[in-house]
């Protein structure tokens, strides 16, 4: 009877372990992040002065080497710790998304037709190494983000400067196009052809500066030395990091140095992470997570003065593999779109997403006014038609394999969808994948994925941004980003022709990338199922009259301070 | 089948002895298995709880008529923003913000929804089933090759010996739990092949296979020992003088004198396989979606536990019943068998 009574016991335990296990959230949660996860105290924690702003973010970023991390959270802090030649204001809002001169002088002139791009680098600059900075930095910085690659160095470099496609393909030992002169500090940039964005990609954390002789391979434990107010040291992959002041900074106009050091912690657990901001057990919630429904009543409840949506140009859509079965067709992919429950994957996500059809979300230049093609996204999918048209596209039957990330609620939003596609006569399954190797496993061409999740959040408001996902030109055999492999010479041309046009004439040809974005909507490339709205939430130690949300990385690190 | 004074799992040495100890009169030449059912016979707590297994096993097992017939709905329906009927009345499973609705405790969503907008109630029993499954055919796997593995280095011992031993060690020194997440993390993707074997990433085969191999070395090293120690015996000596080969004395006098181990350890073995299992499924790296399983079920509630508890709780309370079930009807069977038995898994 002992050993019983100790059975029963032990069964009260168990149960007990179980709850607080669940609650506690995954077993990564109380180890990573600083304590903030598995914490349930309550009120504002007191934090030293000076001390660390908390950060917690759902997802590990790809790689914090500048010239391989192409996600959000990579960008988040390799901005701060790698400038380029230009850079972006540190402002709220639209003017979040000016660029403005970083490590050359002024914003580069352009000349002969806008195909050359001339800055001179100011003087003095030093690394985080304290290692001085040269101008032939400049190419060795472009020639490593081309070798690793970066994802968009195929589209953004290869695509845009003289000799760059020949030196990723090994046919040249270094850029013809590219020519730096140390003893001045010049820096010349010849393009193929004009390239009116051409200033953001220089302003793009992938063109920040390293120092020549930098291995030509990924270090995401041990980034490299750069130039910016911040630099990044102490990498646990998977788990934390810390962007802390850079010694070696010297002070740049419209550059702020940043108050204080940052403290990443990485936690797949969007709730933990949601429930420790507003515990004040952390300071921020990462912009790109979603924060979970069951929180958000508590959430305004007890935060409203330190929570709120930002809408920020991105889209969520499922790619669709143009190439391979059952998506080369275009009456398979037609299906998709006409019958996917575009409230039911809003709800999924807690109620934060847009609906919508087109590309380019609404406060891009260029998105279509119309109505869309394969009827109101708002009105729930149609079911009966989609079933039709996988019918008569002959791919009835067509085994599909899903690819997802982890985290909440994209998961969900990967189930809904594989189940819809079963719903409408395919075969498919769900494959999901750790968050941390999601885009370098789905950009693997040899995997050739036939569907699956993907989201693009705006690297500079021009849709040539958005456009290098469907050139035919930035399909790469790894790191691919063009997912659907969409190869149309239609896309590839019009983009190419609209994207020279610089910057800030961008409103003259807007109705031509409307009727640009309309097409890909009729084709059918891309399944935008939403435009994500952001969480701007923070704890109540943080001074937000002085926190900077813009438009390119969310919240800007170097704005945060403690009261 | 002989038996033998060794200490351990096999039955006591002196039946007489035994059936002295029992303190009655027993029918004469009472064996020691009939023995064995006596004792659990009176040990009504380990028959209760193996009564409730059976009982989750049923339940388990009629998962596809609850789903069919009183639920009206699959393991992997979904809905999210469609109203339906409940007890006549109209009912959005998930609000605006993706909050799904609590127990009903009517015969749709009786249990409440998940943050997919499933039936709980529904994937608990296919869970169960999947879970059990998988439970199952891991404990036959490792059962069967650490029955091979172990009598086969036990009785043979020298350089198969010493191989084998490498290969248990080896399993042995990485903790159940990251090894099952380091294979499982790996088959996922690339599923097993084997040319005429071939098994898909998503299969629930998967985690099946790694559970069960992940355990071998724990029940493979018991019978090694034990088989050790049988070899030497006088009836092995004298099957050997009569000329019977080594493979014939394997099968007629080793294995049946390992058989009461066997038994002990298969409770053991899947109370153990349905927890590794839930565990390796809640990180993530054991049964895929949308197919349901406890462990899957415990990490899907968890970003939900603020406004529906319930998808934790439910899931959590038939994992605890069915291993703590398993656990007491396999102490009782054991002490059955042999009441002086050490058996455990070491961790």
């Amino acid at each position: 009877m002992r050993r019983h009574r100790r059975s029963a016991l032990a069964t009260v335990l168990a149960l007990a372990s179980v709850v607080a296990l669940s609650a506690c959230g995954s077993s990564s949660s109380s180890s990573t992040s600083t304590g903030a996860a598995a914490t349930t105290t309550s009120g504002s924690a007191t934090a030293a002065a000076g001390g660390p702003v908390k950060v917690v973010v759902g997802t590990a970023p790809d790689s914090l080497d500048p010239q391989f991390g192409y996600t959000t959270q990579a960008a988040e802090a390799d901005w701060l710790a790698y400038t380029g030649l230009t850079t972006y204001a540190h402002a709220n809002g639209q003017a979040g998304g000016t660029v403005i001169p970083g490590l050359a002088t002024a914003l580069p002139v352009v000349s002969d037709g806008g195909k050359t791009y001339t800055a001179t680098l100011r003087k003095g600059l030093v690394y985080s190494n304290g290692k001085p900075v040269k101008a032939s930095d400049f190419a060795y910085t472009i020639e490593r983000a081309l070798k690793l690659p970066w994802g968009g160095s195929g589209q953004f470099y290869g695509g845009t400067i003289k000799g760059a496609a020949e030196f990723a393909a090994g046919k040249a030992k270094s850029i013809s196009g590219i020519v730096a002169d140390d003893a001045t500090g010049t820096i010349t940039i010849h393009l193929i052809a004009p390239y009116g964005a051409f200033d953001n990609v220089l302003a793009f954390p992938s063109s920040g500066l390293v120092p020549s002789g930098t291995p030509m391979k990924n270090m995401p434990l041990t980034p490299p030395p750069g130039v910016g107010p911040y630099m990044i040291t102490n990498v646990v992959a998977n788990s934390s990091f810390q962007v802390v002041k850079n010694p070696h900074w010297t002070p740049i106009p419209g550059i702020p140095s940043g108050y204080n050091n940052i403290s990443v912690s990485i936690n797949p657990n969007v709730s933990s992470n949601a429930l420790a901001v507003l515990q004040n057990s952390a300071d921020v919630f990462d912009y790109a997570d979603t924060v979970p429904g069951s929180l958000l009543p508590q959430i305004k409840a007890q935060a409203s003065d330190r929570y709120s949506k930002k809408i920020m140009n991105s889209t969520y859509y499922v790619f669709l593999n143009t190439q391979t079965k059952p998506f080369s067709s275009q009456l398979a992919r037609e299906a998709v779109i006409t019958g996917i429950d575009q409230n039911a994957m809003s709800r999924l996500g807690s109620g934060t997403l847009i609906p919508g059809c087109y590309f380019l979300p609404p406060g891009m230049v260029g998105h279509p006014t119309q109505p869309c093609p394969y009827g109101d996204p708002a009105s729930g999918g149609n079911l009966a038609k989609a079933k039709q048209l996988v019918q008569q596209s002959g791919m009835a039957g067509q085994p599909v394999t899903v690819w997802s990330q982890t985290r909440s609620p994209r998961q969900q939003w990967m189930t809904y969808y594989t189940q819809f596609l079963n719903q409408i006569g395919f075969k498919a399954t769900q494959k999901v994948i750790a968050d941390a190797t999601y885009w370098t496993t789905i950009g693997n061409l040899k995997l050739n994925p036939q569907t699956g999740f993907a989201d693009w959040n705006q690297d500079f408001p021009n849709p040539i941004d958005f456009y290098l996902l469907l050139q035919s030109t930035a399909i790469q055999p790894n790191n691919n980003q063009n997912f659907g492999q969409v190869k149309d010479a239609h896309v590839d041309s019009t983009s190419k022709r609209l994207g020279a046009t610089p910057s800030s004439r961008l409103q003259s040809i807007a109705a031509q990338w409307q009727a640009l974005d309309t097409y890909v909507a009729q084709k059918a490339y891309v399944g935008a199922y939403g435009y994500q709205t952001f969480p701007a939430f923070t704890s109540n130690r943080i001074d937000l009259s002085k926190a900077i949300f813009g438009p390119q990385y969310g919240w800007d690190w170097s704005s945060l301070t403690f009261k | 089948m002989a038996t033998t004074s060794a200490p351990g799992t096999e039955f006591s040495a002196d039946l007489g002895a035994a059936v002295a100890a029992e303190g009655e009169d027993l029918p004469p030449g009472i064996g020691p298995w009939k023995l064995a059912w006596r004792r659990l016979r009176r040990n009504k707590t380990a028959l209760f709880f193996g009564g409730v297994f059976l009982v989750i096993v049923a339940l388990s097992v009629l998962a596809p008529v609850y789903s069919h017939d009183i639920a009206h709905i699959g393991y992997a329906d979904q809905n999210i923003d469609k109203p339906i009927l409940i007890a006549g009345k109209k009912t959005y499973v998930l609000d605006p913000t993706g909050i799904p609705i609590g127990p009903t405790w009517h015969s749709q969503y009786l249990l409440g929804a998940d943050s997919d907008g499933r039936d709980v109630a529904v994937r608990l029993l296919y869970g169960g089933r999947n879970s059990l499954e998988v439970g199952i055919i891991a404990t036959t796997i490792t059962m069967v090759l650490a029955l091979i593995l172990g009598v086969w280095a036990g009785f043979f011992r020298g350089a198969a010996d010493a191989t084998i031993g490498v290969i248990l060690d080896s399993i042995w020194a990485y903790p159940a739990v990251l090894l099952g997440i380091a294979l499982g993390a790996t088959l996922a993707i690339s599923g097993i092949n084997l040319g005429i074997f071939k098994i898909e990433g998503t299969s629930l085969y998967v985690p099946a296979v790694v559970v069960g191999i992940v355990y071998i070395p724990y029940v493979a090293k018991p019978i090694r020992g034990q088989v050790l120690t049988l070899r030497e015996r006088e009836f092995v000596d004298a099957a050997r003088q009569q000329g019977l080969s080594n493979f014939r004395i394997m099968f007629s006098e080793i294995l049946p004198n390992v058989a009461s181990t066997i038994v002990v350890f298969v409770p053991l073995i899947l109370a153990n396989a349905i927890l590794l299992e839930a565990a390796l499924s809640f990180l993530g790296a054991g049964i895929k979606p949308p197919n349901a399983s406890w462990g899957t079920m415990i990490s899907d509630g968890v970003n939900t536990i603020p406004a529906a508890f319930h998808n934790v709780l439910v899931p959590g309370i038939m994992l605890v019943l069915t291993v703590m079930s398993i656990n007491i009807f396999g102490d009782g069977l054991r002490d059955a068998l042999d009441p002086r038995s050490k058996v455990r898994i070491a961790h």
